[in-house]
């Protein structure tokens, strides 16, 4: 036997399991997208906002105990709430926005209101744009790379089926948004267990954390969804890169532009902005989250944006498998 | 395991046209070379064997495991070099087939040792640090082979393994694989348009012919010639020693002016050769036994002629 060979040898160890092996595209593109300067940059002012909510959730506790912060937490979380269109001044103007902290609710009440209106703020405004800038920035190379330079042989000459790798491809997606969603917001949640120095905090709000999986689960599917379908239709990145940014920017403004004209009257504007909502992909999430942190203003019903939703996500996914697979034919 | 590959009945159609036809297959244990010109279903055979496209008929075994119910299990254990010039854009040589033997499911740092391992064997030096997008056609070849190595497969399927490389390199490749067949007990299925490559490291041949397969049979059969006879080549003269060859009895056909096949049993032919070459004063520079030329027998092959099958 010889005390050094470079040459070739053979291997024979335990091998992984075959239902595991996306997990290999999700690690290599995880480091490769981390490798990106403005990435980092951009995934750490993207937690800054989790330090308002934390305030935020700091002058709750501080006005529960003490009633002098009362008035400055209801004006705080106003300022959060108020500013962001037509749809909100309108509530105020009809008067459907309840009254977070008043000294008839107990405090059981209170805290899961606070909490949830606070971490709905966080994920309904700047979460949400930020989703849509480290999406932008990282979807449209994840699939139209492979393709241009025909990575996807490689990956599937192994044991991994297309659905596994765009499963796999996703999931950086995920852990991305995890990252500026998830994470942040429950972090938010047990500081807000800490201030709040009472046991019972947990039982009023056990919920919490399950609304903001739930939550997660809303902002990231659909909209990894379309960013794959995207990446996956072209072998430039900057063309999926633009038909993301479009999607959200038009939608926004013809929603906008739609729905402004009756701004001054809330019952039509109630009424038309349910008419045109399914436009802009921004306000139905925004919608879904609302209902999901149970911070809805009226009784509506949100069957066409959950089935929207759904569907985007079973739509994108499935176009983005059927680019994939369909490579392989040619 | 005698066979490597048994596949029966196979056919593909792309919209309607035949990619592979029946094709009824045995691959045996060693070096097979799969040849064919372009289009004759070459790669679409190896997709098929991989699993990566749908067949509409056709059922057997590749590495005793059935195909195509089990093509996942059967792509952990097949190295796989694709024609096509693929790569991971962003990610470092060492990177790249670190990644390919974990997505084969060895260990992280088992995987990069493995990596390391496979890229010395493949004469990559520092330039595995370098982005894969910088590599040259030379080094991207060798990066796809130590991909293909590097989760030590029972059988290697080479598509066009030597395309970019220079004289040298070449040469070096095809040593690997000689290595990987004789030293490893590697089965190699290596599929080129270079006959010489063929000719120098494969054991069987397979023809593919417009998605049919044309001829299935070991190298040795094939330059096996119809007739016994001595392939002489001379400095000069050939027709002159030609001419004295015949006066001494023997069939000869001059094929150029320094080269001459000489008709009978080689071993009885051999002093006559000597004997008129020191009559007629002719240097014989070389005396081989005569063989059929692959590349003969592949154009008649592909030109449908009546191959004479040895």
């Amino acid at each position: 036997m010889p005390i050094l060979d470079l040459g070739y040898r053979n291997w024979n160890g335990d091998r992984s399991s075959e239902s595991l092996r996306w997990t290999v595209v999700a690690t290599t593109g995880i480091s490769l997208v981390w490798r990106g300067t403005w990435l980092k940059r951009f995934m750490l002012f993207a937690t800054f906002p989790a330090l308002v909510t934390m305030f935020g959730v700091g002058l709750f506790e501080q006005a529960a105990r003490d009633d002098s912060y009362r008035k400055m937490f209801n004006g705080f979380l106003a300022s959060r709430i108020e500013p962001m269109g037509p749809r909100n001044r309108m509530r105020n103007r009809v008067a459907e926005r309840p009254q977070i902290i008043s000294e008839t609710t107990d405090i059981a009440t209170q805290r899961h209101l606070a909490w949830s209106h606070m971490l709905l703020w966080y994920f309904r405004y700047p979460q949400a744009l930020w989703i849509v800038v480290v999406i932008g920035l990282v979807a449209p190379r994840l699939i139209s790379y492979d393709l241009r330079s025909r990575g996807y042989l490689l990956y599937l000459s192994r044991p991994l089926s297309p659905t596994s790798y765009v499963f796999g491809k996703a999931c950086i997606l995920f852990f991305l948004l995890a990252m500026i969603t998830t994470f942040p917001a429950i972090a938010v949640y047990m500081f807000g267990l800490l201030l709040s120095n009472d046991p019972s905090a947990f039982l009023q709000t056990w919920d919490i954390p399950f609304r903001i999986l739930l939550a997660t689960l809303v902002l990231v599917l659909p909209t990894s969804a379309i960013a794959l379908a995207f990446s996956s239709l072209t072998q430039e990145s900057r063309f999926a890169a633009f038909a993301w940014f479009a999607v959200w920017i038009v939608g926004w403004v013809t929603y906008l532009v739609l729905t402004g004209s009756a701004m001054f009257n809330a019952e039509d504007a109630i009424k038309l902005q349910q008419r045109w909502l399914m436009i802009s992909p921004y306000h139905v999430l925004g919608q879904l989250q609302e209902e999901i942190f149970g911070v809805l203003p009226t009784d509506q019903h949100l069957t066409g944006p959950w089935i929207l939703c759904a569907a985007v996500s079973i739509v994108g996914f499935g176009i983005a498998r059927w680019r994939v697979a369909r490579m392989l034919k040619v | 395991m005698s066979n490597v590959i048994e596949i029966a009945d196979l056919t593909k159609r792309y919209a309607g046209n035949f990619a592979l036809k029946n094709v009824d297959l045995v691959v045996p244990v060693g070096v097979t070379g799969l040849l064919g010109p372009n289009g004759s279903g070459k790669s679409t055979f190896i997709k098929a064997m991989l699993g990566l496209v749908k067949v509409d008929t056709g059922s057997g075994s590749v590495l005793g495991r059935p195909w195509p119910t089990q093509v996942k299990s059967i792509r952990d254990r097949i190295g796989y070099l694709p024609e096509d010039d693929c790569y991971i854009l962003g990610l470092q040589g060492i990177e790249s087939v670190q990644m390919m033997a974990r997505l084969s499911g060895l260990p992280t740092t088992e995987a990069l040792r493995r990596a390391h391992e496979v890229l010395d064997f493949c004469d990559v030096g520092q330039e595995r640090y370098r982005n894969v997008e910088t590599y040259s056609t030379g080094m991207r070849q060798k990066l796809k082979f130590a991909q293909a190595l590097v989760h030590d497969p029972q059988l290697i399927i080479l598509d066009e393994p030597t395309t970019g490389l220079d004289p040298t390199q070449r040469e070096e490749f095809l040593d690997r694989i000689h290595a990987l067949a004789n030293r490893f007990e590697k089965s190699v299925l290596l599929s080129t348009h270079i006959l010489h490559d063929v000719q120098q490291v494969c054991d069987q041949v397979i023809i593919l012919v417009r998605g049919e397969v044309r001829l299935a049979d070991s190298l040795a059969n094939m330059q096996r010639p119809l007739q016994a006879g001595v392939q002489v080549r001379v400095v000069r003269d050939a027709m002159r020693f030609a001419e004295s060859l015949r006066r001494r009895g023997l069939g000869v056909q001059c094929e150029n002016d320094t080269e001459l096949l000489v008709q009978g049993d080689a071993f009885l032919i051999r002093k006559t050769v000597w004997a008129s070459s020191k009559a007629e004063h002719v240097l014989v520079e070389r005396m081989d036994e005569a063989r059929n030329s692959l590349e003969h027998s592949f154009m008649e092959i592909v030109s449908e002629k009546n191959y004479a099958h040895p």
